[in-house]
């Protein structure tokens, strides 16, 4: 299978003064892996997913993502495959609370070329169906339930058919059933279209279901 | 432009506050150097006039403000006296405006006659933008007298055209024929306060020869000695004119050199100058600083607006475009508020007919107006270009997962 993640972080810290939150890590991911990423919380779990995602590029390493050296990516080719090729699902807390439901998910779509977009709005008719939250549409995020924004959040990370999906705790702080469901689209996603997943979670009930897990420990 | 409108809309003007607050904090920075720089650039304009009197041998009369004048003890024998001695021992160049008459023309605004002598209009330089020069040499009761009008006056007495008025200082009718029209926005600056200025567009320029001066009546006579301005002469001369005048009229005048014009300038105004711009400097530092917590708080309060949309495919570049865009907004809106509240206030001279004020412009707004605007508008960029790279700095900085869950 192919590797479209080559990561090879040799130092990674926030500051000079603090100790590295990681250190001489190695990935290689192949498409339509399942990964979950687990650990304590602050062993950088979130700070892996952000590199991986192009939004962190301060660290000291190699990073190939699709054959190609990250560093030589410029900032808008960064952020033209953070929109067409990667994708964020995040907790249910991020959303825009000043958009409609709707708006939320259509929000990678303002940042897409004419095609994409197209393509885009007819994958999200199916999308909200499939997901169960036409109803809620014109609804504003803080009048939905922590499941339901669960779901939009979902639906915008994934309405532009990424081939990678980041899940940053995606089932923190919902119940069985909400988790159960996030878990099964994300899979779904993987089956449907060979998108690789890469899940950071505490939960090590869910990160069992994933083909490969990483433990992340406090670099010493 | 889709992207920049949406951010616009959907989410700075959603905290309408903070964006209000931020226009508030910036206009008062713009205004506040607006102000500065108009008056610097006015101040300028007046020190520009006074370097024409910058040459050896001249002293500018000044009344002494310790000088008490009975002015029911001068009387016309005693002026004449004056000028008379003026003529046989000095050249002097007499100049005197603010007398005030009414004479039908296309705004209805009074005219203000300014009386000039042929050495003061050597050192004055009216530029003219039509008609041809003054001349002096003219025979008082024989021909026409020749003059300079202001633009406000040369639709209605155009270049050849004569006008018949009463004349205050001769106190009889005369017929002025109109030699030349002054350029627009002609002004003189008082020398004692080098940004206030009178404009010349609704004056007439009369000029003044011995015969004139003889047949005038005491006002203009006592009123050209306070802007007498003597040539070609020393010191001793001028002090033994001031005693001349003491003795005669009663009046002390003080006649200073261009260097003594100089230093006054420099430890009164200039210093004042110096002092207001570094209230203003701290001042503004004050407000940008305002404005960097004003835009440090809305980054705290938007953050996670920015991090979801960095996250789905808005780069840091587009981020920084869309900031200075949305600023450019901001400064453009207080630039047009400060050029519209600045051409109402020029415009009101108009509807009070106030006759040494009304001035024309581009939008009402006239030279020193613009170099403000022109100030602002280059301050705003730096202005900008430190916030925006704050705020910049401040959400790159942020880690994501924090943004996101704020």
């Amino acid at each position: 299978m192919n590797h479209i993640i080559s990561l090879n972080i040799k130092e990674k810290s926030y500051n000079s003064a603090s100790s590295p939150i990681l250190k001489d890590f190695n990935l290689e991911v192949c498409e339509g892996e399942k990964i979950a990423v687990v650990g304590e919380s602050g062993v950088g779990k979130s700070s892996l997913l952000n590199i991986i995602g192009l939004i962190d590029k301060h660290y000291k390493g190699e990073y190939v993502l699709f054959g190609s050296q990250t560093d030589k990516l410029s900032d808008k080719i960064s952020a033209k495959w953070r929109n067409q090729k990667i994708g964020f699902v995040l907790q249910e807390a991020a959303l825009i609370n000043s958009l409609s439901v709707e708006d939320n998910i259509k929000l990678p779509l303002l940042y897409a070329d004419i095609e994409s977009r197209k393509a885009s709005l007819e994958t999200f008719e199916s999308i909200v169906n499939t997901i169960g939250i036409a109803h809620i549409l014109m609804k504003k995020p803080h009048d939905c339930s922590g499941g339901e924004r669960s779901r939009v959040v979902f639906a915008r990370g994934v309405i532009m058919k990424p081939q990678i999906i980041l899940a940053d705790e995606p089932t923190a702080s919902l119940d069985e059933e909400n988790k159960e469901r996030i878990i099964n689209l994300l899979f779904k996603m993987n089956k449907e279209f060979n998108a690789t997943i890469i899940t950071a979670t505490h939960d090590l009930e869910v990160a069992r279901r994933y083909d490969r897990i990483i433990r992340l420990e406090r670099s010493k | 432009m889709k992207i920049f409108g949406f951010f616009i809309k959907r989410l700075f003007l959603k905290r309408w506050i903070l964006s209000l607050s931020m226009l508030l904090l910036l206009f008062a920075a713009n205004y506040l150097t607006f102000t500065v720089a108009r008056s610097i650039s006015s101040t300028y304009q007046g020190y520009q006039e006074m370097r024409r009197m910058d040459q050896d041998g001249t002293y500018i009369a000044n009344l002494d403000p310790d000088s008490a004048p009975n002015f029911d003890r001068i009387t016309l024998e005693k002026t004449q006296a004056v000028y008379d001695y003026l003529s046989d021992n000095y050249t002097y160049a007499l100049y005197a405006d603010g007398f005030i008459i009414s004479l039908p023309n296309d705004d209805d605004i009074e005219i203000s006659l300014n009386y000039i002598s042929r050495e003061s209009y050597a050192l004055n330089q009216l530029d003219l933008s039509a008609g041809s020069e003054l001349y002096f040499d003219y025979q008082l009761n024989e021909d026409e007298i020749p003059v300079l009008i202001g633009k406000g006056l040369s639709n209605a007495y155009p270049v050849g055209s004569t006008i018949k008025i009463s004349d205050p200082v001769l106190e009889r009718p005369i017929i002025l024929k109109v030699q030349g029209v002054i350029k627009p926005n002609a002004h003189h600056s008082n020398f004692y306060a080098l940004n206030s200025k009178n404009y010349y567009n609704f004056s007439i320029f009369i000029p003044v020869n011995e015969e004139f001066i003889k047949e005038s009546n005491i006002d203009l006579h006592v009123n050209a000695l306070m802007d007498m301005v003597v040539l070609h002469t020393t010191e001793e001369d001028a002090a033994t004119l001031s005693e001349y005048i003491q003795n005669n009229l009663g009046l002390k005048f003080n006649f200073f050199s261009q260097e003594e014009n100089y230093d006054y300038f420099k430890d009164y105004y200039a210093n004042s100058l110096k002092i207001i711009m570094i209230i203003t400097l701290f001042l503004l530092v004050i407000i940008i600083c305002l404005s960097i917590w004003n835009a440090s708080t809305s980054i705290r309060l938007m953050l996670k607006d920015f991090t979801i949309n960095l996250l789905i495919g808005l780069s840091f570049s587009r981020l920084k475009k869309i900031l200075f865009g949305y600023f450019s907004i901001l400064f453009s809106v207080n630039l047009i508020v400060i050029a519209v509240i600045t051409a109402y206030n020029r415009h009101l001279f108009w509807v009070n007919k106030d006759t040494l004020f009304v001035t024309y412009g581009l939008f009402g707004l006239i030279g020193i107006d613009w170099v403000g605007l022109l100030v602002v508008a280059c301050s705003d960029v730096l202005i900008g270009i430190v916030i925006i790279e704050i705020m910049l700095w401040k959400i790159k900085n942020i880690p994501i997962s924090l943004g996101v869950l704020q």
